[in-house]
């Protein structure tokens, strides 16, 4: 039956008038306009098309602005066409479904002009602004926040009243304010727009305030009624060679000479072997060759040079100002007040984004350093192959992930995983070296170097020197962000989380459990716990498998956002000492201090001076060395064997 | 402390020749056997390579690497002194050698730019002003950090004794400062390790910086070019250089001699063996220790500015935390608390490094695997100084010490902490 009904569309177009649709019908009433549409008579015909309120309109507006129209010559009714070859393939404009196909001089293109393709874009957002599908609601706004103008605040404000969507609606009214702060009709309302801006922190609002109280350079003094800004003084505003250029651009010149002229105009001028009457081998100092100079200068052979304080004289005599473009001062005060509010809030942000990061790279170098704090605490030796042990959990990682290909999964057996190994490498290595090195710490620091020299070069002999991934799930990509300021990755929210966990699982540890007891009484006086009955040996083992394998899970951690290279343990090392001496040998809580003081002071340095976070480091280690004149065994001082 | 002893820094009365003293320290220096033999085998070095060299069996490369070799010695000696003697594990001492170079460095870069930059503006018609040089020579060195303004910090660079003497003072200076803050405080051990080994990374990371003055990590190169000197060849700059590190080390080591076998010496070691001991007795220990580390690190400082006109560049990444640990490694292989120890593991570790990555070694093949020593070096070296730490603390001097305790008992106790040599003796 279709088939038939579409045979018989072909074959007699005509018959198509009695098929014609809402659209097609409104269509045929303002026919000769909108197929040959102007600027002047169009803007009735969009008014009558908007009002329709048909869900169709907007397909159709789309493809007439973007050329995507013919009008059929036969019988003067319109399809969306596409030109294949020597033909139009033609679809209806009501639901979009096939109409057959018309030769290519039997229909014609509509081909509305730029003014009047802009008139149809305005008409056009207010449809997709209205749009029952939220997502096209969002494109239609973000199209226009990218790109607004004035006759779009209209279509806007009509759209707020009916909209549902919660989110949609804020975005709406931000965006009317936007416009309105920058096309605003009257004062009033545009200050009403600062006003309300002023209690946002969004880039956006900033942008648009800023955008408010853009400025030109004004030499000389500038036109009556003007909206100053402020005038800029030479050599605290804008520097002098600035000014002086600025100067030079608006015609106000001075005859100045450089020093390259100079030499140039007095080889010139050389002659036999003087120069002006001057010996040449006499102009070996500035001074001379400017005296050489002006010699020349008066004798009129080169230009003369200005005054030594002609610059400064120019300067002085002409203003230089920066002028608003926007003439309303009201408007300009108003944003520039609102524009200082919203830096003081944005100072408290970014004061509250510091500390999240201060906060997450802390948990970082407590997770790096806990095990080195206990091991220290235990058995008074400084474990130089710790950031091995790191290296040794990433990699862990990494292998798990090339076995198991689900993230999620391999992520769930890795840290375990990563735990186990590190925490037998541990043992190992404490059986083989450090067993055997009892009460010598610095030969145990440099012992356990050689192991970690050595450990670094078998993985990278295994692994290869170039860094190897450690991909997280992606639930963990992303970031969640507050607002335009504050925002931290779900992974350092994750390693957050993981370096609460262990905190919370060591001070179990130490304070309920049989072990714990034990180890604090080694930590505490090993001679006493041993004569108690407590193996220090044992204990000293356990100690070093619990921090060598919470190594191997930071590892892990690390792994996800770092690169993991033979290398890595090495750049944690350090900082991880750091921790340990500044917090205090032994103490869980100490480390934690020290590890929150480490990552505060790391990025509170960085954010004083954001350019250069080799400098922050330098002076960080700078503060520990002070700090440690003053609390030499740390935040939370050890009590027993270290005390002399 | 008493007043009488506080002011002279240690008791006004001591025994001489206490029994701990060895019985051939108390011999003049000259006369002693271990420097008599240690001075003539530096000698046969140093004049066999000459011959060598002049007679063209040897290449300019080797002698260099001889040169630097000598320079690496005389820094080991120095940590031997500071770890091996006072029983201070510093972890920055490399870093004094590498302020040493670049302070000679400064001055071998500047006067040959100064020279290079004269000459070419000599060129011009007009004779050059100090104003022009300056600006040449500011964009030549620091053109490659993008900028043309010369830092404060090369302001005695033309000066070629003050650089010399910024070699010395400027380690002495910083180690000084550094000592008497931590001394003080009286951080020491592991904490003492970790402070200095952090210290050498502030340093190292501020030369990386573009800003600090000195080139980044671009470092100062062309050092091998002696200013001035473009007609003397290279192989015999090379060999003047060589006798000047083996001169500068053969003082060095009768100066740690004469050091050690004093009372000096005595209270050093002393200290290392039980440092509060030697306080209740009312030394000064601080003072000891300061005037060792800042001694030694201007000795470093000397060795550097021996070593980088012969290696031809220094950069920052020359003073990374862990070339002092190597320095350390040096003097345990070679076995420390004995001066001859300290050189011979400085000379045989690095001579053996660069020939095992120097691809030197032939390469074992396992059949399944061949092992390339430049890949396994490191961790044949890691692993040795693990086996030497636990089971040959004397190292390889106390190979020496095998032979000459025949004839001589030695019953010092050179364990560098807790007296752990003697320790080591002590168990079953």
């Amino acid at each position: 039956m279709r088939i038939l009904l579409a045979l018989a569309l072909l074959v007699i177009p005509l018959s198509a008038l009695a098929q014609q649709g809402p659209v097609q019908t409104l269509l045929q009433t303002h026919a000769e306009d909108i197929a040959d549409p102007s600027r002047q008579t169009i803007q009735p015909v969009l008014d009558d098309l908007s009002a329709s309120g048909l869900p169709a309109m907007t397909e159709f507006l789309e493809a007439w602005a973007d050329k995507g129209v013919v009008r059929r010559d036969a019988d003067g009714l319109f399809f969306y066409g596409q030109r294949e070859g020597d033909v139009y393939v033609l679809r209806s404009v009501e639901d979009g479904a096939e109409a057959g196909e018309v030769g290519r001089r039997e229909a014609t293109e509509l081909k509305p002009n730029a003014g009047v393709r802009r008139l149809i874009g305005t008409a056009l957002v207010q449809f997709q602004l209205n749009d029952p599908d939220p997502a096209r609601r969002r494109a239609a706004l973000d199209a226009l926040s990218r790109n607004a103008t004035p006759d779009l605040l209209g279509p806007l404000r009509a759209s707020i009243e009916t909209e549902e969507n919660g989110a949609i609606r804020d975005r709406k009214e931000e965006l009317e304010r936007l416009i309105t702060l920058r096309f605003g009709e009257n004062q009033a309302a545009r200050l009403a727009a600062i006003d309300w801006l002023s209690d946002k922190v969004s880039l956006e609002g900033r942008a648009a305030l800023n955008n408010v109280l853009t400025t030109r350079t004004v030499v000389g003094p500038p036109e009556a009624g003007a909206n100053i800004a402020r005038v800029l003084v030479p050599g605290t505003d804008i520097s002098e060679p600035a000014a002086v250029a600025l100067l030079a651009e608006a015609g106000f010149e001075v005859a100045q000479v450089s020093r390259a002229d100079r030499d140039a105009a007095l080889i010139a001028a050389i002659e036999g072997e003087s120069v002006a009457g001057v010996a040449v081998a006499s102009l070996n100092t500035e001074d001379a060759r400017w005296a050489a100079y002006e010699t020349l200068a008066q004798a009129g052979a080169v230009p003369p040079r200005a005054a030594p304080d002609a610059v400064a004289r120019l300067l002085a005599e002409t203003p230089i100002t920066a002028v608003y473009d926007e003439p309303d001062p009201a408007i300009t005060t108003a944003a520039a007040a609102a524009l200082d509010e919203v830096g003081a809030r944005v100072a408290r942000a970014q004061a509250a984004d510091l500390t999240l990061d201060a906060l997450s790279l802390a948990s970082i170098y407590f997770l790096a350093a806990i095990g080195l704090a206990i091991t220290f605490g235990v058995m008074g030796v400084i474990n130089m192959a710790h950031g091995e042990f790191i290296m040794i959990g990433a990699y862990t990682g990494y292998v798990v992930q090339t076995i198991v290909p689900d993230y999620t999964v391999s992520l769930i057996i890795a840290l375990p995983l990563a735990f186990v190994v590190a925490a037998a490498a541990g043992v190992v290595l404490e059986r083989l070296v450090i067993r055997h090195l009892l009460h010598r710490p610095l030969e145990t620091l440099l012992a356990t170097f050689g192991i970690s020299v050595a450990l670094q070069q078998i993985f990278k002999n295994i692994f290869g020197t170039q860094a190897v991934p450690l991909t997280s799930p992606a639930w963990l990509a992303g970031a969640w962000s507050l607002n335009d300021v504050i925002g931290i990755s779900y992974i350092r929210i994750a390693i957050f989380v993981l370096a609460l966990g262990f905190l919370a699982l060591l001070v179990w540890i130490l304070r309920r459990t049989r072990l714990g007891l034990e180890v604090r009484a080694v930590t505490q006086n090993p001679g006493m716990a041993a004569s108690l009955g407590i193996d220090p040996d044992r204990v000293g083992m356990a100690t070093f498998a619990l921090g060598s394998g919470i190594a191997g899970v930071a590892g892990v951690a690390i792994g996800l956002f770092a690169q993991v290279t033979s290398e890595m343990g090495s750049g944690y090392i350090v900082q991880s000492f750091m921790t340990v001496v500044v917090g205090g040998v032994g103490s869980v809580f100490g480390t934690l201090v020290g590890a929150g003081m480490i990552g505060g002071l790391q990025k509170g340095i960085e954010w004083l001076n954001p350019s250069n976070t080799l400098a922050a480091q330098t002076y960080m280690i700078l503060f520990i060395i002070l700090f440690i004149q003053f609390r030499p065994r740390g935040i939370v001082a050890q009590k027993g064997r270290f005390v002399q | 402390m008493t007043d009488a002893t506080a002011s002279a820094g240690r008791p006004t009365r001591i025994t001489r020749g206490s029994p701990a003293d060895h019985p051939s320290i108390r011999r003049p220096l000259i006369r002693r056997p271990d420097v008599l033999i240690f001075l003539a085998i530096l000698a046969l070095v140093t004049i066999g390579a000459t011959v060598l060299a002049q007679t063209g069996h040897v290449s300019t490369s080797t002698v260099k690497l001889l040169g630097k070799t000598l320079c690496l010695c005389l820094a080991a000696l120095a940590m031997d002194l500071v770890w091996g003697y006072t029983g201070i594990l510093s972890l920055g001492h490399f870093a004094f050698f590498g302020i040493g170079g670049y302070a000679i460095g400064m001055w071998l870069m500047w006067d040959r730019t100064e020279l290079i930059v004269l000459d070419t503006l000599a060129r011009n018609p007009l004779p050059a002003t100090p104003l022009e040089v300056q600006e040449a020579i500011g964009s030549q060195i620091f053109g490659v950090v993008g900028s043309t303004e010369i830092p404060w910090l090369w302001a005695f660079a033309g000066s070629l004794p003050l650089q010399l003497a910024a070699a010395v003072l400027v380690p002495g200076i910083v180690a000084l400062i550094f000592g008497w803050l931590a001394f003080r405080s009286r951080v020491a051990g592991v904490y003492l390790s970790i402070l200095t080994q952090a210290g050498t990374l502030a340093l190292s990371l501020w030369l990386f910086q573009n800003d600090s003055g000195l080139r980044g990590n671009n470092g100062l190169s062309g050092l091998q070019n002696l200013p001035g000197l473009d007609h003397v060849p290279q192989s015999t700059i090379s060999l003047w250089f060589l006798w000047a590190s083996a001169l500068a080390l053969a003082g060095a080591y009768l100066l740690a001699a004469w050091t050690v076998a004093g009372r000096f010496g005595s209270v050093l070691r002393g200290i290392r063996d039980d440092e509060a001991r030697v306080r209740f007795l009312g030394y000064e220990v601080e003072h000891y220790k300061l005037a060792i580390f800042t001694g030694t690190a201007m000795a470093c400082g000397i060795a550097g500015a021996l070593y980088y006109p012969q290696a031809g560049i220094v950069n920052p990444a020359e003073i990374a935390p862990i070339a002092s640990i190597y320095l350390a490694v040096w003097v345990a292989i070679g076995g420390r608390g004995l001066l001859y120890g300290a050189v011979i593991g400085a000379a045989f570790v690095s001579l053996l490094s660069s020939w095992f990555t120097g691809g030197g070694a032939p390469d074992i093949d396992l059949g399944f695997y061949e092992i390339r020593w430049t890949d396994w070096w490191l961790v044949l070296l890691g692993l040795t100084f693990v086996l030497v730490t636990l089971f040959a603390p004397k190292g390889l001097g106390g190979l020496v010490d095998l032979w000459t305790e025949r004839r001589s008992r030695r019953t010092s106790d050179l364990g560098p902490d807790e007296g752990a040599l003697r320790a080591e003796e002590e168990r079953p």
